[in-house]
């Protein structure tokens, strides 16, 4: 496949992912299961834009490894946050 | 850089393995160290307040949202292209899609600022509560980086079109290239965050 094959198909991946997101937005009553898929829709959208539109992943191995990191500490936070909001509270209460 | 300083610094890579030049990546990892602060704040509200964060993205337009995040995905994609056509010697069609970039980059702005008026005449301001208040702190953030993002890339096309970009030489193009993308990395963390994550 072409590079520019590549982008055009991750483009349209990406506008999927984004759709799948709204409509997920408007799901009445969200729980563990949409954040979750919440998450793994941004990793996704992270990466794809760190590697590919970036180009990071046949250049820079420190700064595609930076800019990744970014993409697996984001959507861990969603997670975390949202599974142990007291917890996160008591630890940020001055 | 001196031997010395090269030396000093020897951790980092050769320019030339870095897509762009490494003035830009400070700038991009400057500001995504900026909006990463913000996001915590984000979090840290989020876990005082659950009731106020759980209702406040369902008072935003999830339409507008949306609309955006297409639309700088778009603009991303008309970026990268714009440096493959670039590669490819095509500097009429650089031009043009760098303009579909721009394009894409003023629309976001004209959404934004009728989601805003939505938003007033609902009754939605900065003194709400803390979720708008934090909703109005970076989503205007972001807005300004669109809005001197855009007057970049014509600066781009400016000299696109007046040939001092070549196949073989075109940092500035790469640089903004870059700086547009972490543009978009940002609202794509921005969208969930407070329009659909309840």
């Amino acid at each position: 496949m072409t590079q520019i094959k590549i982008i055009n198909y991750l483009w349209l991946l990406l506008i999927a992912l984004t759709l799948f997101s709204a409509y997920m937005a408007e799901q009445s009553n969200p729980g563990i299961k949409s954040i979750v898929i919440m998450a793994l829709v941004l990793a996704i959208k992270g990466r794809i834009i760190v590697d590919h539109f970036m180009e990071l992943k046949r250049s820079h191995k420190f700064l595609r490894t930076l800019m990744q990191v970014y993409f697996y500490v984001i959507p861990a936070l969603i997670l975390v946050v949202y599974l142990f909001p007291t917890h996160i509270a008591k630890w940020t209460t001055l | 850089m001196t031997v010395i300083a090269r030396q000093a610094f020897h951790f980092l890579p050769k320019a030339r393995e870095i897509p762009g030049s490494i003035a830009i990546w400070a700038a991009i990892l400057a500001e995504m160290t900026e909006f990463a602060i913000m996001f915590i704040v984000y979090f840290v509200a989020r876990v005082h307040n659950p009731e106020l964060f759980y209702d406040g993205p369902t008072r935003l337009s999830t339409s507008a949202g949306t609309a955006n995040t297409l639309i700088m995905l778009t603009s991303s994609f008309f970026v990268v292209r714009a440096v493959m056509a670039m590669r490819e010697n095509e500097l009429k069609q650089c031009s043009q899609w760098l303009w579909g970039a721009v394009f894409c980059g003023v629309l976001y702005l004209v959404i934004k600022y009728f989601e805003y008026q939505w938003n007033t005449a609902q009754g939605l301001n900065t003194e709400t509560n803390i979720f708008y208040g934090v909703y109005y702190y970076v989503t205007f953030n972001h807005f300004l980086h669109v809005g001197w993002g855009s007057a970049a890339i014509v600066w781009v096309i400016y000299r696109v079109n007046t040939g001092i970009y070549t196949k073989d030489d075109h940092e500035g193009l790469i640089n903004i290239a870059l700086y547009w993308h972490m543009i978009d990395l940002a609202w794509i963390t921005i969208f969930p965050l407070l329009y659909v994550i309840r």
